[in-house]
């Protein structure tokens, strides 16, 4: 209304502000302008006026209530509206995660929505009747924990019990106990279990990643900090971990524990040119929902957090070093028939040959002292810059967490260099070893281990920086010789031949040092297998941690004997899995 | 005169009931919009846990038991074949 009375006039809008009343001075004013012939106004006038007055005011009050009266009906038929209050107050910071997935999309970890269990002990009428009524649901709730809980009465929040069970919560509720309330809250679940459960890592309490890939992504900005329970909305964490090849690995290396009788085993699987984990397993495993089972010493992760010496394993590594100088071919002649004394140790060969071995037979009859006498022609410094150059000299880090690093032997003498040739005396971590190793059979590019599956290496290699770190003559040798271990029949490896697929490796059997010296019977066996050998797409390596001798393996307890036949029956289960077809060239 | 008073403030109070109209309805309408929200966010959790579920029921070890009692066993060489066949007569099919 103000604008339009601003445009006609003063004195009209001074008659609409006081409604239809017309005053003496403005009547004058008006009958003045319009016919100037002022008439005093007659009762009748006056009577008519305050009608239309009465009228007008009658009418306007009869809409009002009139409008009233319909939204009174109408509210009363539509339901009254629920009542809402916004509590802003940042009561408990929890922190929304997203899923993390394997290579094809398959969750591994996600959050859920979970009702807790609180408890407002100045409500609550009777700390008995909760203490003696709530474990009937949760039986691991002592009636002890429950009283300390409600004991303080001038509290207003107490915490029972966190991520309930949707059937937990709704016979609590059922119990009808005052004093007590939920609240969702978020919470990580692990729906595999126990697999791959050392790579994911876990969260707290708050769900604030505390190891592995779920410390990864605190770490990468992934986490948003919340109120209440609002899952997040970010895409989720791809892995290069393929569950299918994670489950068959995992389930042939407790086969093989059980048939070894070994304590522990290790396995992984990795793309030997990408440096992707398309499958790592730790046994005894971790379940990263399980609190208590992250401080079992049994169930560390024995690919990453701890070091072992490899033993002959790393004769692919002497090999590889001794080809890459130039001075030596497959087929150098080597003269093991005297065992090899340096520093006034002796070093000798379970099995002398009795006869000169070409490098390639030292290597498929794993023979010290030649790897030995190997070592000792390039030298200590050598042997050294060639361990720098292919990463096992230096800590290393995965997405997963740091990796255990490698135990250096305090003096690098010649006695060193030997056992070192053999795989004592240097400590490392599976890990680390297979990374290695992985650049020795890949035609040379160097290949640092991801879990990722699109992370910063595939672009690496998609775009050609590939560091060389041996010639791609000497990886083609390693090649031949790590195949004709298995395929020739003359070899250690020749168990972990597979029906249909061309399949190279390396065994170690590596006494464990313990108190005082090396343990006679406690060992561990490994195999480092390789495969297709046409094109190396995959390396595995699989350890076995204290086996015992059985009668499946003739009393003994060596990797050719235990490790070895474990890799062929895991590559003949993830060969289809992996998408390789099987050929049968290979018989 | 006095009929466009009358009209200007009949149109007055229309305007005001049809504002206050207007505004019950805003208001009806965001609590809709709240509500839908709540439902979205209830549909969300519920499609984290089933995914979870999911997840859970169709892991390898579980499947793998529930597929060995149908009589299924893991595939084996003999049951792949390169494609395009080559040459059909030396396949696997043929046989």
């Amino acid at each position: 209304m103000a604008p339009a009375n601003r445009s006609t006039g003063n004195w009209q809008a001074h008659r609409a502000s006081s409604g239809v009343i017309i005053t003496p001075g403005l009547s004058d004013q008006t009958l003045n302008r319009g016919t100037h012939q002022p008439a005093p106004p007659t009762a009748h006038d006056c009577r008519r006026a305050s009608r239309i007055r009465a009228l007008i005011a009658i009418t306007v009050m009869g809409l009002a209530f009139l409008a009233i009266g319909g939204q009174l009906v109408r509210l009363a038929l539509q339901g009254q509206n629920e009542q809402h209050i916004a509590m802003s107050a940042p009561i408990a910071t929890a922190f929304a995660r997203p899923d993390i997935v394997d290579r094809n999309g398959r969750l591994m970890a996600g959050d859920i929505v979970m009702q807790s269990l609180v408890a407002d002990p100045s409500v609550v009428l009777d700390v008995e009747e909760i203490s003696a009524k709530l474990p009937t649901v949760l039986p691991d709730l002592s009636p002890d924990r429950i009283r300390e809980a409600l004991s303080d009465r001038s509290k207003r929040f107490a915490w029972l019990r966190r991520g309930l069970s949707t059937a937990e919560a709704k016979q609590i509720h059922n119990l009808g106990l005052p004093g007590l309330d939920f609240r969702p809250e978020l919470r990580r679940a692990y729906p595999l279990g126990r697999s791959a459960g050392h790579i994911l890592g876990f969260v707290d309490i708050d769900n604030k990643g505390l190891a592995g890939i779920e410390a990864y992504l605190d770490k990468a900005n992934s986490v948003e900090p919340v109120h209440g329970p609002s899952l997040s909305a970010r895409p989720p964490l791809r892995l290069s971990l393929d569950v299918a090849v994670q489950f068959a690995l995992e389930d042939e290396l407790s086969d093989a524990m059980r048939r070894y009788e070994a304590k522990a085993a290790s396995g992984i699987v990795m793309d030997a040119v990408t440096g992707a984990v398309v499958a790592a397993v730790s046994l005894p495993g971790l379940d990263p929902g399980i609190a208590d089972e992250r401080f079992e010493k049994s169930r560390v992760d024995r690919l990453t957090a701890g070091t072992y010496e490899l033993g002959s394993v790393f004769k692919t590594i002497t090999l590889a070093m001794a080809l890459d100088s130039g001075r030596v071919g497959p087929e150098s002649m080597i003269d093991v028939r005297q065992q090899l004394e340096v520093d006034g140790y002796p070093i000798r060969d379970g099995h002398p040959a009795g006869h000169p071995l070409t490098a390639t037979q030292v290597f498929l009859k794993s023979s010290n002292v030649g790897a030995g006498m190997l070592a000792l022609a390039q030298g200590a410094d050598n042997q050294k810059a060639f361990l720098e150059r292919i990463g096992l000299t230096t800590p290393m880090a995965t997405e997963a967490g740091p990796v255990a690093p490698p135990s250096l032997p305090a003096r690098w003498g010649d006695i060193e260099t030997v056992t070192i040739s053999y795989g004592h005396g240097l400590a490392v971590s599976p890990l680390q070893f297979i990374a290695a190793s992985a650049a020795l059979v890949n035609g040379g590019h160097k290949v640092t281990p991801t879990f990722l599956r699109d992370g910063d290496n595939a672009a690496g290699y998609a775009a050609g920086n590939r560091i060389q770190v041996i010639r791609p003559e000497t990886s083609r040798a390693i090649r031949d010789m790590m195949h004709a271990n298995v395929a020739s029949g003359l070899g250690t490896g020749a168990r972990a031949a597979v029906p249909g697929i061309s399949v190279g490796g390396k065994t170690g059997t590596a006494e464990i040092a313990g108190a005082g010296g090396y343990r006679e019977k406690a060992v561990i066996s490994s195999f480092l297998g390789v495969f297709p050998m046409e094109e190396p797409r995959y390396v595995t390596l699989v350890s076995l941690f204290e086996p015992t001798g059985t009668p499946e393996t003739g009393g003994e307890i060596t990797a050719g004997r235990n490790a070895a036949p474990a890799t062929a029956r895991i590559i003949e289960r993830i060969v289809p899995l992996l998408g390789l077809l099987p050929d049968k060239k290979h018989p | 005169m006095r009929i466009l008073m009358t009209v200007a403030v009949f149109a007055t109070l229309a305007s005001a009931f049809a504002l206050y109209a207007v505004n019950y309805e805003t208001r009806g309408l965001a609590e809709e919009v709240r509500q839908r929200e709540q439902k979205i966010e209830k549909a969300h959790r519920d499609i984290a846990i089933l995914k979870a579920e999911r997840a859970h029921l169709s892991r390898p070890e579980r499947i793998g038991e529930h597929a060995r009692a149908l009589g299924l066993r893991p595939a084996t060489r003999d049951q792949f074949v390169a494609y395009p066949l080559t040459d059909p007569l030396q396949s696997n099919v043929a046989r």
